[in-house]
């Protein structure tokens, strides 16, 4: 690591100190025809601002549960969220959400969707000053050409950064982004990736991102930390694990980084190990790959 | 497209439309001769095709005319029906509509509005009639109030149905983004559910044009019902035919006009 890279990362452990989001103890129980099921337990997290964090575990195991806590979609049974100083009690203007299906409304042109949300934050605003927000967000990810359309017309890349621009054009401090990649081919996702660190560098890293994912590769690439969640019933957090490579980052070299190889054998071992799926094939795959470097 | 593309679309468009022409006059041919085997069956008791044309034909020669309160032509007769239809309709869409919404909605306004739903829907609504008499002391205006009662059930239902299945994605929207009460309705409840609502009108006006021709044999005076009626009192059941036959036209001019609001108005065939 150069000189210049060290210092970078003096400052960004120096600005990520400040507390943004507090879970503590938090438990979310669901009543249902078959009884009471414990989603989430117990679960304590603290995420600092600026800090790009994802959560990664087994499907159904409690992720998007946990971040609705966060957002105020869903109230937790036991415990409490503390987001900017404040109690959780409900969704609100400092918490953009990104839904893992986009949840764009269909009778809407890309640019109804995205004012309808800034009109209803950014309640104070003008009318104009809302359509300026409206048309820079767009402009933002690229969509302009596009902004009469209706989501039923775009492409799930499209669809994906229309959701984006309107968690972004209410300016939140926290962004809360559930699966957002999922549904993407492997190259839309991988320009998506660098849009949304684009987005979060043109605001000088200052918003807090948090992602629900099942992609290893992508979380190591975008965040600072990575939260393993347990399987459900009751899950819990397994471990926190550290990305220590230095940003801004590059795909094609993080990879062959040493930091890279033992931070995603470690993921991997965390969300594999009890299925003891190691076969050869993947075991040759390894080898292979450890040759070309 | 091209235009040669479009030119052969429109081809064979225009092919469909004057087969689907052939089809309909095909079939009326068919029921013309039906109709024919059946009057003479019957001896004359039935009047036939032909003879009903010529009927039809005086009828709608002079649809206007106006020689006092119980001669009027078949036209006026007409449009009294439809404006009674038109006005119950209104009123009763009017009702129907926001307290579908309240059904669809709020558990509560599901609980409290549904049992008394599930008791005046199957009720005839010639019914009510005896009860706009009283209330309204008017027959024309209780004719008005049956068309009401009408209107009320499938419109109520489908709209309640529609509320009701709004996708939680929608509904997510609507709160991670703080949308007020009004900007939900207007925003999300009603255009989501908008194609069921012009279902239930559809089916409501189709009813209310059922139940009109029946509401005005009891009411008398005016309407294409009491056209019928008066028809039969004065033994001219070829002024009754052609009346079947006006009265069908009407009301499939109706359903189609709906039929169209409803293509208009589904925003997934964008
Ligand atoms: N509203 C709900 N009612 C009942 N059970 C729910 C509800 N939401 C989630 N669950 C259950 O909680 C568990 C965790 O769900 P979720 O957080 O969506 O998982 P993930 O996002 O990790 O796939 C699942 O078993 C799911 O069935
Ligand atoms: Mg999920």
């Amino acid at each position: 690591m150069t000189k210049s890279n060290y210092d970078y990362m003096e400052t960004l452990t120096k600005t990520k100190t400040e507390l943004c989001i507090d879970v503590k103890g938090v438990s979310v129980r669901f009543k249902t025809p078959k009884g009471v099921y414990t989603a989430i337990q117990n679960i304590d997290l603290q995420i600092f601002k600026g800090e790009i964090i994802s959560i990664i575990g087994h499907s159904g195991c409690g992720k998007s549960t946990l971040m609705s806590t966060i957002s105020g979609m869903v109230k937790p049974t036991e415990g409490e969220v503390i987001v900017n100083n404040k109690k959780v009690t409900a969704p609100g203007p400092d918490r953009g959400i990104v839904f893992q299906n986009y949840s764009l409304l269909p009778w809407m042109t890309v640019y109804q969707n995205i004012y309808e949300a800034v009109d209803s934050v950014l309640s104070s605003l003008s009318r104009e000053e809302k359509r300026a927000v409206v048309d820079k967000a767009i402009q933002m990810v690229n969509l302009t050409t596009h902004k009469d359309k209706h989501p039923q017309q775009l492409s799930g890349g499209m669809k994906q950064r229309v959701a984006i621009a309107r968690a972004f054009a209410i300016n939140p401090s926290v962004l809360l982004l559930d699966e957002p990649f999922g549904a993407l081919d492997a190259l839309t996702k991988g320009s998506m990736h660098v849009e949304l660190l684009k987005l979060w560098n043109l605001d000088n890293r200052n918003k807090t991102i948090i992602m629900v994912t099942h992609d290893i590769e992508e979380a190591i690439f975008l965040s600072d930390r990575i939260v393993v969640m347990n399987d459900g019933p009751a899950a819990t957090i397994r471990e926190i694990v550290d990305v220590p490579l230095p940003r801004p980052r590059d795909k094609r070299e993080i990879v062959n980084l040493p930091e890279y190889r033992i931070t995603r054998d470690h993921l991997i071992s965390l969300l594999m190990d009890k299925f003891s799926i190691m076969d050869h094939g993947v075991e040759y795959v390894e080898k292979q790959e450890a040759e070309e470097m | 497209m091209s235009t040669s593309e479009m030119k052969a679309v429109l081809q064979y468009k225009t092919i469909e439309l004057i087969k689907n022409i052939g089809y309909f006059v095909a079939g009326l041919v068919v029921l013309g001769l039906v109709w024919e085997f059946v009057s003479r069956r019957l001896a004359g008791e039935l009047p036939g095709p032909l003879a009903t044309w010529e009927v039809f034909k005086g009828l709608i020669e002079e649809p206007f005319y106006d020689y006092g309160p119980n001669d009027k032509g078949i036209g006026l007769q007409l449009l009294s029906s439809l404006s009674r239809v038109g006005m119950g309709f209104l009123l009763g869409s009017l009702v129907a509509i926001p307290a579908g919404i309240l059904m669809g909605a709020s558990k509560v306004g599901m609980k409290l509005l549904n049992p008394i739903v599930q008791i005046l829907r199957p009720v005839s609504p010639l019914a009510w009639f005896p009860i706009g008499l009283v209330a309204f002391q008017s027959a024309s205006s209780s004719t008005v109030f049956v068309i009401f009662i009408t209107s009320l059930w499938p419109t109520l239902i489908n709209t309640a149905f529609g509320v009701s299945s709004i996708p939680d994605d929608h509904k997510n929207v609507a709160k991670a983004f703080g949308f007020s009460k009004i900007k939900y309705i207007f925003k999300v409840i009603l255009p989501y559910s908008l194609p069921h609502i012009i279902t239930g009108l559809k089916l409501s006006v189709g009813v209310a044009w059922l139940v009109i021709v029946a509401a005005e044999m009891l009411s008398g005076g005016i309407g294409i019902g009491f056209f019928v009626w008066d028809s039969w009192n004065a033994l001219s059941l070829e002024r009754v035919l052609a009346a079947i036959l006006i009265i069908g036209t009407v009301g499939l001019l109706l359903d189609k006009f709906f039929s169209l609001l409803q293509t208009k108005f589904s925003y997934d065939k964008k």
